[in-house]
């Protein structure tokens, strides 16, 4: 092996390793283990501020909208759903209190709706959570999806939190689900 | 060479623009958007809902809060308490609590002035839930504040000085609530479970107040007495455990809606249900037999608004007052073979005698007091004490810096309670024919718009303005 192959050799070794290293330390973390710790909010201490839409690292915030559905009250006029003083209780876009169009909610039998977050369109904003929690059973919640969160060391969020609901929480404890209390 | 270099640099970058000019109106950025439109939720055709389409007690919430097991018993069951006079009795006399009175729990209503009754330990108030565009019955534990059940339904309206108004009634084991739109809700007072209902506006034809119903609730012997003062019906008495209609009384006098109350007064012996309308005022007999026959009235008083209820001052005289420049008046009802008359003795302007802009006056040991209303010339909104013999001169009047605008007040054993509308309580002991002022305490920092009457039950007592309602401890 000539000096100009060893040193090809070796790079492509290094490039390799450098690759399956990272492969491998995004898979453990994205598995996560007992012992590892998340950024978790917890639902009974946020005040849906706003500041979860606007603060995350992501272009679109990893915290979503999420729904307890054991909670639910399934109502028609749904404090979460519809804007304040809406004239007509229907899904016309003047009407729903989602800027994105993420709440959709189908008719099971008079007077009840479900209701399902579509976390795709879901910013974070916290304004359905708002009105759930205020007028409400409470059901709608925001919490950090865990496959978009980066996890970052200091998570950018959770300094600007005015009620301290962001926290590290271990990996036995995740989701902190309404439901679940 | 140089010139055609120039050239096709000049033409390339023309192209380049031209094209982004072109992809820039032909792209879509809206392209795969999906409007947004009724009927994605799979409503069932013909179950359309409409902003009036109201439907009285729909929605109902029990809350997780438990209620104190307290034995408390005192009542405080409607609008100006249990003997409709606006005092409240101790068993025994209670004195003042030492040093500050303490707060004990406050909660954010929606905007308005719509004031609780208390029933063993229980507080209940009519509000109004901005947000969701509702009338609200909400019951508090008396101790603590917390919220046991709610129950709502859907009413949109505009805002105008706040939405609430009413204060609820409490009979044996129901409340009965009037929405600001005249929507009448019975309910189960401890369950909250829906008894029944009545639309006045739709049923009676009934025109709304520009500031919406002020009418309180009054139930007489298990009978709910409303006055819709509708197109054809002016009042009407119903069973208030089924809702069903006991009497009416014709709306042969055309008055209309005010936002004042039906007051029980007994004249010359005969128990008779006094209203004052728009248009008017008039006696509807509350005799056994007799139920629902208008006995008299008199339209020589008509302000166009009227807010304080009628207050008997002599067994056979009422007084009359309304704010916005009407002042007081003096109205004489004197039984005369089978017939009654009803004649306004006296007339005057608010700066000419006793009057109030929104507050029923208190008739209390002989003396009437009243808190002068903004058009009270140079007493104005000062509490003040008359004679029933002289409407003109009051007998004592607060210090010049005790000024309580459209606040109300009350009357504990011997001690009176005015709340300033702006927050602050003063408690004044009442000695014959004069007032003496024992404390005052700011409670509300920023009060605004103070206008509820005061609740009082079990030492405690319930008092709001525009944005919150307060309970404290006022009362060893």
């Amino acid at each position: 092996m000539d000096r100009r192959d060893f040193l090809r050799t070796c790079g492509s070794l290094l490039a390799g390793g450098a690759i399956l290293a990272t492969g491998g330390l995004l898979t453990t973390k994205s598995k996560g283990k007992s012992g590892d710790v998340f950024w978790q909010i917890d639902p009974f201490a946020c005040t849906q501020c706003g500041r979860c839409e606007t603060d995350c690292v992501l272009p679109v915030s990893a915290v979503k909208c999420f729904h307890a559905n054991k909670v639910c009250g399934y109502c028609d006029l749904c404090g979460g759903y519809y804007r304040p003083s809406v004239k007509d209780l229907n899904t016309a876009a003047e009407n729903l209190m989602c800027p994105t169009g993420a709440i959709t909610r189908k008719f099971v039998e008079e007077p009840y709706f479900e209701y399902t977050i579509d976390e795709s369109l879901c910013n974070g904003c916290g304004k359905c959570v708002k009105g759930c929690t205020s007028f409400g059973n409470g059901s709608l919640f925001l919490q950090i999806q865990q496959d978009l969160c980066q996890q970052c060391n200091e998570c950018k969020i959770a300094r600007v939190c005015p009620s301290d609901a962001i926290k590290r929480v271990s990996y036995d404890e995740a989701y902190k689900l309404k439901d679940h209390a | 060479m140089r010139k055609h270099k120039l050239t096709i640099i000049t033409l390339a970058v023309s192209l380049v623009y031209l094209a982004m000019l072109v992809a820039w109106h032909c792209y879509d950025p809206s392209k795969g958007f999906t409007e947004a439109l009724p009927g994605a939720d799979n409503r069932p055709a013909g179950n359309e809902r409409k902003a009036d389409d109201v439907l009285i007690g729909e929605f109902f919430m029990k809350d997780s809060a438990a209620a104190t097991v307290s034995g408390l018993t005192g009542e405080w069951p409607c609008f100006r308490g249990a003997n409709h006079d606006n005092i409240a009795k101790n068993e025994t006399k209670r004195t003042l609590v030492e040093g500050e009175f303490q707060d004990l729990w406050s909660v954010e209503t929606g905007e308005g002035h719509a004031s609780p009754v208390i029933s063993a330990g229980k507080v209940y108030v009519l509000d109004y839930d901005e947000h969701l565009s509702s009338d609200a019955l909400r019951c508090f534990d008396l101790q603590t504040g917390k919220q046991l059940w709610k129950r709502w339904y859907r009413v949109p309206m505009k805002r105008n000085h706040g939405f609430s108004r009413t204060i609820p009634v409490i009979w044996q084991n129901l409340v009965v609530t009037i929405g600001p739109e005249g929507h009448v809700m019975c309910c189960d007072k401890e369950s909250g479970e829906m008894k029944w209902s009545m639309d006045m506006k739709k049923r009676f034809e009934t025109e709304i107040p520009f500031w919406y119903t002020g009418q309180c609730p009054l139930v007489d012997d298990g009978v709910l007495v409303l006055a819709p003062a509708g197109k054809d019906t002016l009042m009407l008495g119903v069973d208030v455990q089924t809702g069903e209609t006991r009497w009416g009384t014709p709306n042969s006098v055309g008055f209309k809606m005010s936002h004042s109350s039906v007051m029980r007064i007994t004249l010359s012996g005969t128990r008779t249900y006094v209203y004052i309308g728009v248009g008017g005022v008039c006696g509807v007999s509350a005799e056994e037999g007799k139920e629902g026959e208008m006995l008299w009235s008199a339209n020589k008083w008509q302000p166009s608004v009227v807010a304080p209820s009628p207050l008997q001052i002599a067994p056979n005289q009422i007084f009359l007052v309304a704010g916005y420049g009407a002042g007081g008046g003096l109205l004489q009802v004197d039984k005369q073979g089978n017939g009654w008359t009803a004649v306004i003795k006296d007339s005057y302007k608010a700066s000419e005698g006793m009057s109030s802009e929104q507050q029923t006056p208190l008739n209390y040991n002989g003396t009437l007091i009243t808190i002068l209303p903004k058009d009270g010339g140079g007493m104005r909104e000062r509490l003040a004490m008359y004679s029933p013999d002289n409407l003109h001169k009051p007998v004592w009047t607060s210090a010049a810096d005790e000024r309580f605008g459209l606040g109300p007040y009350m009357i504990v054993d011997d001690k009176l309670i005015a709340f300033k509308e702006d927050g602050e309580l003063y408690v004044y002991g009442i000695e014959g024919r004069s007032m003496r002022l024992l404390r005052k305490q700011r409670i509300m920092d920023e009060g605004i718009d103070a206008w509820g009457p005061m609740a009082y039950a079990d030492g405690m007592l319930v008092l709001r303005d525009s944005k919150s309602i307060k309970c404290i401890k006022i009362f060893q």
